[in-house]
């Protein structure tokens, strides 16, 4: 934000740092503990009075003068060169809190080198005890400087109570300062056993040789048990949140956390066979494979302390993004193209947006990730991204990834950063044109209200259901099968519901052909489970048209159309990557479906990916238990709904409720618009009845907040819905749902928009199990689906949304709208016996 | 584009600025002395394998260039630290803008280090290759010290850094600033001239431990000196011409003292000069310690006047902490004396071999 930022590309990532600082690390742990090394190992020369000894020591000094000195010195200052150059807020602040001890640190070091170069140069020219006293004097400065950077490192890592008071004391002696003191010390005596190892195997007698490639391993193999109890402790010392980055909530640190584990055995039993094993060319070839090893472990340890400090630079205080904790609602409320000094384009045009976004990235991506580097590579992570789910997933930054500093900017900077990230960055991108709809005529069946003995009111119980097609995606996330519900009415001054002797059946075109059958009469309606999934139409369609047929007495009495609103159209590719798999319009693709997997199996380790691979479909209700499809979870593990909203609440930030359009059918820029109802005509959102998503989560998460990942997940969520957690009613998937009533009280106009937070109880309150107060009629059977409620209007037409409405009454509003009583009673009523209001004009007209 | 927004906040400082001053201007002044003599005596060193004169000279020179390589780079440290605390925000901004050289510094540093002591430890081995190695380490040392001249010219050239919009990949170099090769020109032919002076002054030492021909090879040093030092008058005169109004025009605040310690420097080179010509070597190192200790202290001017337009070391923000101040003075004191107790051990050591 204040400094100008180096456009690396492919060296960026931290790619730079990590090959400078690795390398250095190594040398300069070296260079201490090799200090201690050359003392003990001269005292060892003169206690044996052996010159062997002794002339090992100098040459050993002589490699060690020109590593440590030259190469070592300079990669240090390419360090802090480094550093300055990629974060310069970061290193001026380091600077200017610890310009002291590093001041003292420079002292050390030029103690160091007097007393190297008099060492070095002095072997065999002074008296023994003064030759040692240079040894000694040295290895004493060499381990004050570990001791003086090891302060300022872990400050970073562990300010402790530093955030509270800045106090120079409090933040060098932080938490974790004496732990890694003495983790890097034995480390330091370890790798001088691994450097000892590269000399001591290239001694001409094979005697003297075969001695100090056994002493070098107890250098190595000593000090080494003693590192790990001091990673223990070092570990123990960290504060949760950095001990769970470092060891839960980063997936990218598992594969150094492993490496750490395994090398350690690794390292142990190659000292132990170095010192048996004899033949010169296996010893000179495990002398380097160990010092291979050491760079390894060393490299792992400093991946997982930096990783340990993710968002932040110096924790807590300082984002990687070089904003600093306090000033990010300041920043988030300006943005940063206002905030930043570096950038050219403050206002976001027309012309500008892509230069604008580009600016964003600099600033804000930039810091931790390359353009096509080995490290934190964003094209792959940008190519699996449509510019919507890549600003969802911008705003969402730092939930449920808590590795990602939140987002700084403002809701516009969002999206122009997604738009740059996703059509910008990535190469050969091609934005996905929204697609044309071509209305569809489905004209409603006749009707004559004169003649007609019966009418027939059908329709799914959902609004619209939503299909992984498990057979072409290898993933079977669809929702239960469809139910198809019809109740059929005789017409009368006193109607009644007739299911004796009478029969309901349906046909409807699907993508397989034409299916069939028959309703079965339950308490009060007919009904059917489409237990095989119908196979979509082709070409792309967003629901079936079913054709119903009632028989009384073998008679046909009544026929209608429903629609059943049954999409493909599950938006997984907006932030996993892959095309439609049909039509450009839906299907979900099994490339979408492999990197599901993938991650699948990366945060949970599972292993997913292989029954895939084998041709296995990956059914998710198997393991997460789905109501809807009548399976339990198993033990431990979430249900479906709540594993998905929960997870991915974490990630998808709420983008004025119309977050649920990523994922389900119901994006206005979509081909499904599954929904569609009065409340939609209303521009009211999911979110209204829903709640945002965050919400919508937690009150899943709290009906199962014993199981699982429950707690971990509310744990991320705290503090990021519009609702403070502790409000939020729990509630079960596909059993308490919102109650139209809630805002509805007594059946009148409402009062409020905002039905979230109130669920009906069991079953028998669902909208689609419901009836009015008479008793007889369903509330679906007058006023539609859920999400589809009368009258619904979409792009496909305004006719498809209310077919039996405009069958029945010629008017798209709900049954008997209007005054319509007839329609059923054939008389006009002067009471509202199904609810108080249902008397009423209807309200809401175009 | 107004480049004054782009000059960053600066952070808050522990002591007053006055501290870090005084620090920064007496570790610089080590550091200048170690870095002249290392680049002078690597210039000169090749010279005079190009001349032909590969004498005892250069053999003197080559074992002591590693050792000067290691204090060069320690005494730098000391500085670069201090110039951030004080004008940080400046340096890393243009140490950004040109990132790829300034971080190139210390590979190529790497190269000239292991380069002294391939020519130092083998110097008997490799004798045809002795105007090559000299040449690479100077050549090396001369890009070092070209970066390091570009940004530090460049941190106080602020109109020049709106350049970044056209070129972030930080291969930026201040090239447009006329001061800059009057500066580089100055400051090698100082070095040249500590390098001669070093050389005479080392054989000043052995020829008082009775060392005969030690006579021709203080001359050869000083001639070295003084010609370096009559063409830096020039250099010196050329860069005076190259600053900007501002600074040379004398109307900023602290002009007199950069004006002053000018004039002071001046006529201590002038002095060092005649001393030199006369082959008087400890009067005229003396002078030229003192012209150096002025140059620091204009530099120091110099780059208050240029930034005078947009900050003042007085604006920043202090919040009191002594202790850490106390801790260093009083480690600096015993590393001191840590480094003259360990040359005593060495010198005063009785078993003492050859």
């Amino acid at each position: 934000m204040n400094y100008p930022v180096w456009l690396l590309d492919v060296f960026g990532g931290g790619t730079l740092i990590a090959l400078i600082a690795v390398v250095h690390v190594y040398v300069s742990h070296f260079a201490v503990g090799g200090g201690l090394f050359l003392v003990i190992t001269e005292m060892k020369g003169l206690r044996e009075n052996s010159p062997a000894i002794l002339e090992y020591t100098r040459k050993h000094a002589r490699f060690f003068l020109l590593l440590t000195m030259v190469f070592g010195g300079l990669t240090g200052v390419a360090i802090w060169f480094t550093i300055a150059l990629l974060s310069p807020s970061g290193t001026s602040s380091l600077i200017h809190t610890f310009v002291f001890a590093w001041a003292i640190e420079w002292v050390f070091f030029l103690g160091e080198i007097v007393a190297l170069l008099l060492y070095y140069y002095t072997f065999n020219k002074i008296s023994s005890r003064n030759h040692l006293i240079l040894g000694w004097i040295y290895f004493g400065c060499a381990w004050l400087s570990l001791f003086v950077i090891n302060g300022v490192i872990d400050y970073m890592l562990t300010p402790g109570e530093w955030l509270n008071n800045n106090n120079f004391w409090s933040g060098f002696f932080n938490p974790t300062f004496w732990p890694a003191l003495f983790f890097r010390t034995f480390l330091a005596l370890m790798i001088a056993g691994l450097f000892g190892f590269l000399t001591s195997v290239n001694i001409k007698d094979e005697a003297m040789r075969h001695k100090m490639v056994r002493y070098c391993g107890l250098w190595l193999m000593a000090p080494l048990v003693l590192l790990l109890g001091s990673a223990l402790w070092y570990k123990a010392a960290l504060p949760p949140a950095q001990q769970e980055m470092i060891f839960s909530a980063s997936p990218e640190m598992k594969p150094f956390l492993t490496c750490f584990v395994f090398i350690s055995p690794l390292l142990f039993g190659g000292g132990l066979l170095s010192a048996v094993l004899r033949p010169q060319a296996v010893r000179r070839s495990m002398a380097w494979i160990l010092f291979l090893l050491g760079f390894l472990y060393m490299g792992s340890f400093e991946f997982m302390r930096e990783g340990g400090r993710r968002p932040y630079i110096i924790h807590d205080y300082m984002y990687s993004t070089s904003i600093l904790k306090a000033d990010l609602p300041e920043v988030q409320k300006k943005g940063v193209l206002q905030t930043a000094r570096w950038v050219k384009n403050r206002e976001v045009t027309r012309e500008n947006r892509l230069a604008a976004g580009a600016e964003l990235s600099t600033i804000l991506c930039l810091p931790c990730h390359s353009t096509g580097g080995p490290l934190n590579d964003m094209l792959p992570i940008a190519r699996r991204f449509t510019p919507q789910g890549m600003e969802a997933f911008i705003s969402g930054m730092g939930t449920a990834n808590p590795y990602m500093p939140p987002f700084a900017g403002t809701r516009e900077e969002a999206v122009v950063l997604a738009e740059y990230l996703t059509t910008g960055l990535v190469p050969g991108f091609i934005p996905a044109l929204p697609p044309a709809i071509a209305p569809l005529t489905v004209a409603p069946l006749p009707f004559d209200p004169e003649t007609s003995e019966y009418i027939l009111l059908a329709g799914p119980t959902i609004g619209n259901f939503l299909s992984s097609e498990p057979e072409k995606s290898g993933i079977d996330m669809s929702y239960g099968s469809p139910v198809l519900r019809a109740q059929l009415i005789f017409r009368d001054t006193s109607p009644s519901v007739i299911l004796d002797d009478a029969t309901v059946s349906y046909r409807m075109q699907t993508g397989k052909g034409m299916i069939e059958g028959v309703l079965a009469a339950q308490d009060g309606y007919f009904e059917a489970v489409l237990a095989e999934m119908p196979t979509p139409l082709q070409p792309f369609q967003p629901f079936f048209i079913a054709e119903l047929q009632a028989e009384v007495k073998g008679k046909v009495v009544a026929v209608t159309q429903a629609k059943i609103g049954f999409s493909t159209e599950i938006g997984c590719r907006n932030c996993h990557g892959g095309r439609w798999r049909q039509d450009g319009r839906g299907g979900l693709s099994r490339a979408t479906a492999a990197t599901i997997l993938a991650s699948h199996d990366k945060r949970s380790n599972t292993s997913l990916s292989v029954d895939f691979a084998e041709g296995k479909t990956v059914v998710c209700s198997s393991c997460h238990g789905d109501f809807s499809r009548g399976t339990e979870s198993k033990a431990g593990l979430l249900g479906l709904s709540t594993a998905m909203h929960g997870f991915h609440a974490g990630f998808v930030a709420d983008s004025e409720g119309d977050s649920c359009g990523l994922c389900h059918s119901t994006s206005d820029t979509g081909v499904s618009h599954s929904f569609d109802g009065i409340h939609k005509q209303l521009d009211l959102s999911c979110s209204n009845c829903h709640g945002g998503l965050v919400d919508h989560a937690v009150s899943l998460l709290k009906q199962e907040a014993e199981t699982g990942q429950a707690a971990k997940l509310l744990s991320y969520l705290q503090d990021k819905g519009e609702m403070t957690i502790d409000y939020v009613n729990p509630r079960s998937a596909w059993v308490m749902e919102p109650d139209c009533l809630t805002c509805h009280v007594e059946f009148q106009p409402p009062e409020t928009d905002t039905a979230f937070n109130a669920w009906t109880e069991g079953e028998e309150g669902l909208f689609h199990n419901r009836m009015g107060e008479a008793g007889a009629v369903l509330c679906s059977s007058c006023h539609g689906q859920p999400h589809s409620l009368y009258p619904a209007a979409n792009r496909y037409g305004k006719e498809i949304g209310a077919l039996q409405p405009m069958q029945y009454q010629k008017s798209p509003y709900p049954l008997a709208a209007d005054k319509g009583c007839a329609v059923c009673h054939t008389v006009e009523m002067e009471f509202d016996m199904h609810h108080p209001g249902s008397l009423a004009t209807f309200r809401n007209r175009e | 584009m107004n480049a004054a927004q782009l000059i960053p906040t600066p952070d808050v400082l522990q002591v007053p600025w006055g501290w870090f001053q005084v620090l920064l201007t007496v570790t610089f002044f080590l550091h200048l002395v170690v870095m002249n003599m290392l680049l002078g005596c690597s210039l000169i060193t090749f010279f005079r394998h190009v001349a032909g004169k590969s004498t005892g000279v250069n053999k003197a020179i080559a074992g002591k260039l590693p050792f000067t390589v290691a204090f060069t780079i320690n005494f730098g440290v000391a500085p670069l630290l201090f110039l951030q605390v004080i004008y940080g925000h400046f340096m890393y901004a243009s140490s950004v803008l040109m990132a790829v050289y300034w971080l190139s510094i210390f590979a190529i540093l790497i190269f000239s280090y292991y380069g002294t002591y391939i020519y130092s430890m083998n110097y008997e081995k490799i004798v045809d290759f002795h105007t090559v190695i000299s040449g690479f380490i100077a050549g090396t040392l001369l890009a070092v010290a070209f970066i390091i001249t570009n940004n530090l010219s460049l941190m106080t050239n602020i109109e020049a850094w709106p350049a970044y919009f056209n070129n972030p990949q930080g291969t930026l170099l201040n090239l447009s600033d006329p001061s800059l090769f009057p500066r580089f020109l100055h400051s090698v032919l100082g070095a040249i001239a500590v390098g001669g002076l070093t050389i005479a002054l080392y054989y000043d030492f052995k020829k008082r431990k009775g060392d005969t021909e030690a006579e021709e090879n203080i001359r050869t040093g000083m001639k070295w000196f003084a010609g370096a030092t009559m063409l830096n008058f020039g250099a010196g005169t050329l860069y005076w011409g190259s600053l900007p109004e501002s600074v040379r025009l004398l109307t900023g605040e602290g002009s007199i003292f950069f004006l002053f310690f000018i004039v002071l420097g001046s006529v201590a080179a002038i002095f060092s000069l005649i001393y030199g010509m006369r082959y008087q070597v400890r009067p005229a190192v003396y002078s030229l310690l003192g012209s150096l200790f002025c140059m620091v202290l204009v530099r120091e001017f110099a780059r208050r006047l240029a930034l005078a337009p947009w900050f003042k070391t007085s604006d920043l923000v202090v919040v009191p902490q002594y202790s850490p101040l106390i801790l260093f003075l009083i480690v600096f004191a015993a590393g001191l004396w840590l480094v003259w107790y360990m040359i005593r051990l060495v010198v005063t050591d009785k078993e003492v071999r050859s």
